[in-house]
């Protein structure tokens, strides 16, 4: 018994009186006024469907993933959504570790209403085979630290936890055509759930029977508060749910007052964590190109034996002259040319010194273009200078240039479907050369190593 | 043991340093008549650091670490806040953000007798002075000073509590003054700082409470003329605010 005294929180007679004669005059202990939000914090994992979130001290992660069931009876071609709430006994001393509690049981039910009865996750998209197979979308929601504002936070979890998320895609496969064939998300793209609006949870804490009001209660004006409310909005006005679960009785003008509030409120977060999102998603498209150049990058390593110098040299004179082509015109050819020659002297001695660099000027194939000549050194030591966009666009070509080359070779799909997307943007970029000089001569091809051998 | 005899060079690069648990602080036999402070512990022939922190000494003999955390680690003539959490026939027990309750006998006031224990309430903030702080045993606590006088200990009426680290509230009772307090010098306020990390301020108005706690709570990282330059900002704030209204 003692010891669970001593490892409580405990609140003074002294904050309680002061909390609630600041709010008689609407001052807030952390300085906020009462319609204020603390600062809301949303980031993504790397795997699609996880999601953390901090609003102020509070911290929750969402994480999203889905299986294959048998749909209920009554809705054969309806998918199901269920919300976990984990209360981790990190977040607060008052979290026991087992079993939820009454308030656990809430949180999980609030946020499940506020998604599933407004509509907002479309269920119908989630179905398979009407009666057979059906997607299950599981959010499970992980509170991390308790400072106050367990349901908006998790709310918001959920909700950029869900519009990250993507299901693999599925076709009817199998001998009798019947037979469900999940695809590998590096086969296909997996695709994203339909989410027709966001239903955003607003809560209110009523003090001093019902005469004040705030948003967003921290974890102390939480221990004091008489009475809590919650309103689901999305940014059309439109009400999902409103929740209050016993309290101090406020009357009818104050409720419709909170929803008036929580109406723009809830505009401002759909458009934060709207931002968040498309970030999110730009950033894992930009990941998606740069991934087929991993298929590549064993190339680079290739032994001292297998490069020569005038394979280098050829390589690198092609990048001169895309460099020089399509290279902005702020520097000048000159003060490139100012540098003093000393410093880049091409001869067999720097060949090192070129591999070095290779990561910085080319992660492309080393000895392929027969049509180059020997490297200018100007190119060597601009190439470090300048390393802007440009060369980027180079690296690009001088990538989707070998996957052509090797589409015999590689078998994967999603090379294949990459090829299509980077081949059409090589071939908007590319002018002197075509996709024919990519592919060498079948009397040329047997020297070259294979990226599968070059590895070795 | 052998390696123990280049520890006396080893001592003295680490003063100042910052230590963690487990290094070995000084070869005790070249030292005599040592005074070791918190966060140090001897054990056998070394003295080990039980804490991360920075190691400070003071001639001729006395060592301790300064450290900061969130938990407080009763040690004997610390005063500190305390909440009061329950009560039985012979003490109040106390909660000092430590791991283990503390004891305050109910006669441990100025003039305490059995017959006229004062009343304290479940959640009375008391500033006390630590008694006895042993490990594994409950700290006892005590409301007089050394010769028995209330000393300005006892119950915190009205104001307002806030947490802090340890280490913040060292560098607030600091000499001389911690910039974030000289900063308010020409407001009034009350403010008890307890060494466990507990803070109390009252002012005459709520907003000046606000503000003044704020300012601490955000203080602890920054340096002199950052702390002067913040208190600068918020009080202009609140004066326009103020005005506004």
């Amino acid at each position: 018994m003692e010891q669970r005294l001593a490892n409580t929180w405990h609140m003074t007679i002294n904050e309680k009186k002061f909390i609630e004669s600041a709010l008689s005059k609407n001052i807030r202990v952390d300085g906020r006024s009462p319609v204020d939000y603390r600062q809301l914090t949303i980031k993504f994992g790397r795997e699609d469907g996880s999601s953390e979130v901090q609003l102020g001290e509070t911290h929750v992660i969402g994480l999203v993933s889905g299986q294959i069931v048998q749909p209920y009876r009554d809705r054969p071609n309806e998918g199901t959504l269920a919300i976990f709430t984990e209360f981790s006994p990190m977040a607060d001393p008052a979290f026991e570790p087992g079993r939820p509690g009454e308030f656990a049981i809430e949180l999980g039910r609030l946020i499940d209403r506020g998604l599933r009865e407004s509509r907002a996750v479309d269920m119908e998209s989630l179905c398979i085979v009407a009666g057979k197979s059906v997607w299950a979308i599981r959010v499970d929601l992980h509170i991390l630290d308790n400072g106050g504002n367990l349901i908006d936070t998790a709310n918001i979890a959920a909700l950029a936890a869900l519009l990250t998320y993507r299901k693999p895609e599925c076709t009817l496969g199998g001998e009798n055509g019947q037979d469900v064939v999940v695809h590998d998300p590096e086969v296909r793209e997996p695709l994203p759930l339909i989410i027709h609006h966001m239903p955003v949870a607003v809560t209110f804490a009523f003090f001093n029977e019902g005469d004040a009001m705030v948003i967003d209660p921290t974890h102390k004006e939480e221990a004091i508060m008489g009475g809590r409310m919650t309103a689901t909005l999305n940014s059309n006005g439109d009400v999902c749910a409103v929740q209050k679960a016993g309290g101090d009785g406020v009357s009818l003008s104050v409720i419709t007052h909170c929803l008036r509030l929580a109406a723009l409120k809830a505009v401002d977060i759909t458009s934060k964590i709207k931002n968040a999102v498309d970030s999110y998603n730009t950033a894992r498209a930009l990941r998606k190109v740069k991934r087929h150049n991993a298929l590549v990058a064993p190339d680079i390593t290739v032994p001292d034996s297998v490069m020569k110098g005038n394979q280098i040299g050829q390589l690198a004179e092609h990048q001169a002259q895309k460099f020089k082509e399509e290279s902005t015109k702020t520097f000048d050819t000159e003060t490139v040319v100012g540098i003093p020659k000393e410093t880049v002297l091409f001869n067999k001695k720097n060949i090192n010194f070129i591999r070095k660099d290779s990561d910085s000027f080319i992660g492309g194939p080393s000895n392929w273009d027969p049509y180059s000549q020997s490297i200018p050194p100007t190119f060597v030591r601009s190439s470090q200078i300048f390393p802007g966009s440009s060369t980027v666009d180079h690296k690009k070509e001088a990538r989707t240039m070998l996957i052509e080359s090797n589409s015999e070779e590689t078998k994967s799909n999603n090379a294949s479907s990459g090829l299509s997307r980077t081949s059409s943007m090589s071939q908007q970029r590319t002018t002197p050369k075509s996709l024919k000089d990519a592919v060498k001569p079948k009397s040329e091809r047997k020297n070259r190593p294979s990226p599968a051998s070059a590895a070795n | 043991m052998d390696g123990q005899l280049s520890a006396p060079t080893q001592a003295t690069s680490l003063f100042d340093q910052t230590v963690i648990p487990g290094d070995i602080i000084v070869d005790l036999p070249s030292v005599a008549n040592l005074r070791v402070g918190s966060g140090l512990r001897q054990d056998c022939f070394e003295l080990l650091a039980m804490k991360v922190g920075t190691l400070r000494y003071k001639k001729p003999n006395k060592y301790w670490l300064e450290s900061s955390h969130k938990r407080y680690d009763p040690s004997v003539e610390d005063t500190i806040l305390g909440i009061v959490v329950g009560r039985n026939s012979e003490n109040f027990l106390v909660d000092i953000k430590s791991s283990s309750l503390a004891l305050l006998p109910v006669v441990a006031f100025e003039g305490g007798t059995k017959k006229n224990i004062p009343k304290l309430e479940i959640g009375s903030l008391l500033y006390v002075r630590v008694v006895k702080a042993n490990h594994g045993t409950n700290p006892e606590l005590s409301c007089t000073d050394a010769s028995g006088k209330a000393a300005q200990f006892g119950p915190l009426k009205e104001g307002y509590m806030f947490d802090s680290s340890t280490g913040l509230a060292r560098m607030l009772l600091s000499t001389p003054t911690c910039p974030v307090l000289q900063a308010f010098d020409l407001q009034r306020f009350k403010i008890v700082i307890g060494l466990n990390g507990r803070i109390w301020v009252n002012a005459s108005t709520p907003s000046m409470v606000v503000l003044i706690s704020n300012a601490i709570m955000a203080s602890e990282f920054l340096s002199a003329s950052q702390q002067a330059n913040m208190v600068k900002e918020l009080t202009d704030q609140l004066q326009t605010r103020c005005s506004v209204r």
